[in-house]
């Protein structure tokens, strides 16, 4: 039977670890993500979380010792958040493309300079050309049903590649709500135990893995490491279907819509401040304004034909962004949609917006602000090549 | 059993028509390593020389008998570590074994590896230390002896220049992480490296630790059929000496009572040729002071009259 708590994101993510059975997990504490190893360690101490733990010197030997064990065909878990994810990148980057189905959850944080400890997912939004699968969630029991997921997801034998389920640091990693904690036998039926079948270091069935390749095998890899990414973007509606099956919650897969069927203007985001999007488009639909929102849970694989749909027939859309994209002038996300938009032959005008970098705080005020600016931008016919800037207006002393 | 016994009746573990240098030390200290080991290994080869002359394999071909990967440069400690857990949590039992250059142990990866021997990881850690990036041309490293020309460190033509700083003492920084076992190696006292080799896989719990000194002919400017002599002048002038401790009980495993001038060792590389009288004694100096650490060390050990010694 199912249990219902109240959680913090941090502890959700624990909880959904937990239930997965991971068999080897490796993690280096670093805010906002610290308490997640705190509540491994404790539930490891507990005995309710039987698994090989290593506490270890850095993020960097937390992805090899994962890379390492992951080798050996065993389930791998860890979290962590900006600075730590930066350190890691080079093990990252070579487990996506070893195809190693780890599952790390990020707890988004802003990247240093200036010196910063607060939320943002600039950190992984950054790394989505790493290889990496990368689901974006809006609320804690969010965090705990797509963490678990996100194995079955990972280890489906036409994806083999790992995953990260982000999480915004402090708005969600801290904050508590109502969460629902599947109990362990139903997870069982869910999420079966993994055992490599493509690589894997035994002396019983020797191998060399990873020996020097070259340029046309590499490519080879490449190409195949791409499809797998596309398998993914059916993978993790598969699992969202049927976990809605199980569990009775679906999320919609690799992008939710809220009111959006007879909308005219569609909000994209991703993450927590989707919640704040919600409320502002109630309001705004008090008003007889026809908005909705479209929110992206897949970064990585990119939902192509999702966006697409969804904005066929719209008069247009603006993003918020809450990170940014050096160079082009927007956030990644509007990047994004863009480029998905032009592979459909469609035109539609567009406001990009950034904000809440650096755990600044996403009013609803400055959404209902981002959502009439849209409006008007749209009605304009026009396409925003730079972002406007979501900003609190200073107070007076 | 001895240790020409114990290599007699051993399969090789790597394969035949890896391409390494003629006369290369190191492939021969690799093989006899692999033979004690045996095939119940898993092994790491992190970029480096081994890396490069094809023990992983390249393309669908590999260069071991045994599961061999390439770590980073970096992690080959903290992969190993993992392997290990994942052993663990299958219920397996096999060696972990790093078999790492300098620049994989001494500089890029000391942090993975200082981590896991903390915290105590089952793994045997090997490093072959040729004092530099050699497989790339010899860059210098910190185990790069002081005085040494490397392509880093030019010297001019008037002989100024090479290295400025000594070496690091890894093998004792290593020793003072309070290790189950560490010791150092020489391809010119091979009974004494299989000796070692059996030691490590030996311990129950905990990283066992191996360095081992491989003067490189290429790099180093040496006649091929100089590789083993010179080595053992490395160990004779006490310039390298060969000891193993168990926690901080070390022991010299060879006794070097009457040592070469270590000049007679440096005037056999070319790397050294640009040093004078003033830069040799230095070098001299130096040795001697870091014997009679040792010395002090194996005193408080038991000496030679320790058990085992």
């Amino acid at each position: 039977m199912s249990r219902v708590d109240v959680l913090n994101g941090n502890l959700a993510a624990a909880h959904a670890a937990r239930l997965s059975r991971p068999e080897v997990i490796a993690a280096y504490p670093i805010t906002p993500q610290t308490p997640v190893v705190e509540y491994l360690t404790q539930f490891h101490a507990d005995g309710s979380l039987p698994c090989q733990m290593s506490e270890v010197e850095s993020e960097h030997s937390a992805m090899s010792i994962l890379t390492g064990a992951s080798l050996t065909g065993v389930r791998c878990y860890t979290a962590t958040s900006s600075q730590g994810l930066a350190l890691m990148y080079e093990p990252y980057f070579r487990a996506s493309t070893l195809r190693l189905p780890i599952v790390m959850n990020i707890v988004n944080r802003e990247m240093i300079s200036p010196q910063t400890v607060w939320g943002g997912p600039q950190d992984s939004m950054t790394l989505r050309d790493a290889g990496w699968l990368q689901i974006y969630v809006e609320d804690n029991q969010e965090i705990l049903d797509t963490t678990i997921q996100a194995f079955k997801v990972a280890e489906s034998a036409e994806v083999l590649l790992p995953i990260n389920v982000c999480y915004d640091g402090f708005y969600l990693s801290h904050m508590t709500e109502r969460v629902e904690i599947p109990s362990q036998e139903e997870v069982d039926a869910f999420l079966p135990p993994y055992r490599s079948r493509h690589i894997i270091l035994d002396p019983e069935t020797p191998m060399a893995v990873d020996p020097l390749t070259n340029g046309r095998l590499l490519m080879e890899y490449r190409r195949k490491h791409m499809a797998a990414q596309q398998a993914a973007l059916v993978a993790i509606e598969k699992a969202d279907a049927e976990y809605a099956r199980r569990f009775g919650r679906s999320w919609g897969g690799v992008i939710d819509e809220y009111r959006t069927e007879d909308a005219e203007y569609l909000m994209v985001s991703l993450g927590s401040v989707c919640g704040a999007l919600r409320e502002c488009i109630d309001d705004a639909r008090a008003r007889g304004v026809r908005v909705g929102l479209l929110k992206i849970r897949s970064l990585r694989p990119f939902p192509r034909a999702r966006v697409i749909e969804a904005l066929a027939g719209k008069k247009g859309f603006g993003v918020i962004d809450r990170n940014v994209s050096f160079g082009t002038n927007t956030g990644i996300l509007f990047q994004e949609i863009r480029a998905a938009l032009y592979s459909a032959g469609s035109r539609y005008p567009a406001a990009s917006f950034i904000g809440g970098l650096g755990g600044e705080d996403l009013t609803l005020e400055i959404v209902a602000g981002a959502i009439k600016s849209t409006i008007e931008t749209v009605d304009a016919g026009k396409i925003d090549n730079e972002a406007s800037w979501l900003v609190r207006p200073e107070r007076k002393a | 059993m001895t240790a020409l016994d114990t290599l007699a009746t051993r399969e090789d573990q790597i394969s035949p028509g890896i391409s390494a240098c003629v006369g290369c030390n190191v492939e021969l200290t690799l093989r006899t390593v692999l033979k004690v080991l045996g095939p119940n290994t898993i092994l790491a080869i992190p970029p480096g020389c081994m890396g490069g002359v094809g023990v992983v394999g390249w393309d669908k071909m590999s260069g071991a008998k045994v599961p061999v990967f390439f770590p980073l440069l970096d992690n080959s400690a903290s992969m190993l570590a993992g392997i290990r857990l994942g052993l663990k949590a299958r219920g397996r039992e096999a060696n972990v074994v790093a078999f790492a250059g300098d620049g994989a142990t001494v500089d890029a990866g000391f942090q993975a590896l200082s981590g896991a021997a903390e915290r105590g990881d089952k793994i045997i850690y090997i490093c072959y230390d040729n004092e530099g990036y050699m497989n790339t041309g010899y860059q210098r490293s910190s185990s790069t002896s002081k005085g040494s020309w490397t392509s880093t460190t030019p010297v001019s033509k008037e002989g100024s220049g090479g290295k400025p700083q000594h070496r690091k003492d890894f093998p004792l920084i290593m020793a003072m992480h309070d290790l189950p076992y560490v010791a150092t190696a020489s391809p010119a006292y091979i009974p004494d490296l299989v000796k070692k080799v059996e030691r490590a896989m030996e311990v129950k719990e905990g990283l066992a630790y191996i360095h081992i000194y491989n003067p490189c002919l290429t790099g180093w400017g040496i006649k091929s059929d100089d590789s083993i002599a010179i080595s053992r002048l490395s160990v004779q002038s006490r310039f390298f000496p060969l000891w193993e401790a168990h926690g901080r009980r070390l022991q010299f495993t060879v006794r070097v009572p009457k040592p070469v001038p270590v000049a007679d060792y440096v005037r056999r590389i070319g790397k050294f040729r640009h040093l004078d009288e003033a830069r040799i004694a230095e070098l001299q100096a130096i040795t001697d002071e870091r014997y009679s650490f040792l010395e002090a060390m194996d005193r408080m050990g038991g000496g030679a009259n320790a058990p085992g010694a």
